[in-house]
């Protein structure tokens, strides 16, 4: 990509213009989770210079990555059972896109491919990663291997599945041009957003193909009391684990003295 | 008003999460039940991650049995002996059910377990409770003198009696084998652990019907039992699958304190069999809802899971 942005750059010098560059930022370098989050929104403002009227401006927000098994639904005896697991690594667990225009009508599907815009793209590699990794240990499981339509099947549940929590997004209209080569993108964050780091890219297309971008960073993460018990959970689960019986055995000891003696 | 619960990581209405310990409190109280069969399919039908909502219903049940527990042990309608017993079963049972549901959940099919379990218990219990309680209203219907036709006499030997390691137990006028008693206790730890429950819908008819204890010290047995295992249950969830979470587990227990003195109140003025009967109903609703999720055709062929022990998504 950088090659092919350098090429871009190169090519744009034989016209008599400045080099078109993009800057962007986010109004939070960290959200906070705390006991009333219940979604929220961030806003990414940039400029461009250089901004012409057939240019496109795409922003991608993408969350932390995880690890996925999708499962197919099969009847077996009458009730449906999870079957035929196909394993990814390294999936988003939060991905939206922002663009002045409907993606399509930016570019080719294989110019966005070549950029790694797009969740198709990033779950074919996910499904790729894993493969490898799978192979890497030992042969391949002996089950046969799904056919192409099968997996696009899989890919479609995973996007499904996001899109059900918001937690994958598409706003074709999302980013506003404003004055003087300002843009601006609102991006959603939902009520089950994923602690970790986020990163922004954001692309300013022209003639289908990328020629400037620019990434930012930001995170997300629990705070206040909601931090306090999480990392208690997890740095110290016995103890955790003992007080919570303790608090629970406490509890149903006062609800015993308060209303026993009525 | 929403709030954020730190380890089911989703935010829920704060009043919905008061309101469901409150209702669930006011069926356990007229009922005399636990209410986790009730509580556990809830949480996760409002999407509380199965894991988490069954390891936090088990940390709930350890506030709900305290108190009855207590007002037993002070009455003396307790069998300490018996209950030390169910009670060994019921740890080794509780940590042979955790290892298995993190077995579970590795392979992807800890929810059709977790759902399986509720359908054949719940439609077994439910079934025979309903069957019991009509015949019993038909018999209160029937004249004074065929009531008592088929009590009376000495009880009958059954396979139970020529088990070995036979032991005295003064409370409850027993002299049976151990072996019943652990077997019982290690079967509901097991159950407690999968399904978030206490099982006291198991235990009690199996303590009647099983080991012939007598009914005054049923409950109060099977409260303690409960107690000690669901806290075993809760620490053993916490410390392996840190899956407990407490600020869910306060919020049902404070409902649900509230709502169990009005159940208890409002039992008093229904009839024992009826309020029985009533039970099985409900039991077999819950059951029914459940299978029916199993059979009919899902509205998403695919399921998308965490790999590796992570809860959510």
């Amino acid at each position: 990509m950088l090659l092919e942005l350098a090429l871009a750059a190169s090519l744009q010098q034989a016209v008599p213009q400045e080099a078109p560059q993009i800057m962007a930022a986010l109004t939070h370098e960290t959200v906070e989770i705390r006991e009333d989050f219940a979604g929220t929104e961030l806003i990414l403002y940039g400029a461009t210079r250089g901004l012409t009227i057939q240019d496109e401006i795409v922003v991608v927000l993408r969350g932390p990555d995880q690890d996925l098994r999708v499962m197919q639904k099969r009847r077996s005896f009458g009730i449906w059972v999870n079957a035929q697991a196909q394993e990814f690594d390294g999936v988003p667990a939060y991905y939206s896109i922002a663009s002045t225009r409907p993606l399509e009508e930016i570019a080719t599907s294989e110019a966005l491919i070549r950029n790694d815009i797009g969740l198709p793209q990033l779950l074919v590699q996910a499904y790729a990663d894993r493969l490898n990794d799978l192979e890497a240990i030992e042969a391949p499981a002996e089950d046969s291997e799904p056919t192409g339509a099968d997996l696009s099947e899989y890919f479609a549940a995973v996007q499904r599945a996001g899109a059900r929590e918001d937690l994958y997004s598409a706003a074709p209209r999302g980013v506003d041009v404003l004055d003087g080569g300002l843009f601006r993108a609102t991006l959603a964050l939902p009520p089950r957003t994923p602690v970790g780091n986020y990163t922004a890219e954001v692309y300013l297309f022209r003639e289908g193909r990328p020629i400037a971008s620019r990434s930012t960073s930001m995170r997300v993460e629990k705070a206040g009391i909601e931090r306090v018990i999480y990392e208690f959970a997890h740095g110290a689960p016995m103890i955790y684990g003992l007080l919570c019986v303790a608090l629970a055995m406490l509890a149903g000891y006062a609800a015993a003295a308060m209303f026993g003696r009525r | 008003m929403q709030i954020y619960l730190p380890i089911a990581e989703i935010s829920v209405n704060i009043f919905l999460l008061l309101g469901l310990g409150a209702g669930v409190g006011f069926l356990s109280g007229m009922f005399g039940v636990g209410g986790g069969f009730l509580m556990t399919p809830m949480l996760m039908f409002i999407g509380i991650p199965p894991a988490v909502a069954v390891s936090t219903e088990a940390n709930q049940i350890v506030a709900s049995s305290a108190s009855g527990a207590l007002a037993h042990w002070r009455r003396r309608t307790l069998d300490p002996k018996m209950g030390g017993l169910l009670l060994i079963g019921g740890s080794a049972g509780s940590i042979f059910g955790v290892q298995l549901f993190s077995f579970l959940r590795g392979l992807g099919q800890i929810d059709l377990i977790i759902s399986l379990s509720y359908v054949s218990f719940l439609g077994i219990i439910g079934g025979l409770m309903l069957i019991e309680s009509v015949r019993a209203i038909m018999r209160r219907r029937q004249p004074e003198e065929r009531r008592e036709g088929g009590r009376g006499g000495h009880r009958k030997r059954t396979w139970i009696d020529a088990l070995p390691f036979k032991m005295r137990f003064p409370r409850s006028g027993l002299y049976i084998s151990v072996i019943p008693p652990i077997a019982i206790g290690f079967f509901v730890g097991t159950l407690a652990a999968i399904m978030g429950v206490g099982g006291g819908f198991v235990m009690v008819p199996a303590m009647i019907y099983i080991l012939r204890m007598p009914t005054n010290v049923v409950v109060g047995t099977s409260l303690f039992q409960i107690l000690f295992v669901t806290g075993l249950t809760t620490f053993l969830q916490a410390s392996q699958n840190q899956t407990v979470d407490v600020v869910l587990a306060m919020l049902l227990t404070v409902g649900g304190v509230v709502g169990a003195q009005f159940g208890a109140r409002a039992g008093r003025h229904v009839k024992g069999e009826e309020l029985r009967a009533l039970l099985a109903f409900m039991v077999l609703a819950v059951c029914l809802k459940l299978g029916w999720d199993l059979v009919v055709t899902p509205s998403d062929m695919f399921v998308v899971l965490p790999r590796g022990g992570e809860v959510g998504h």
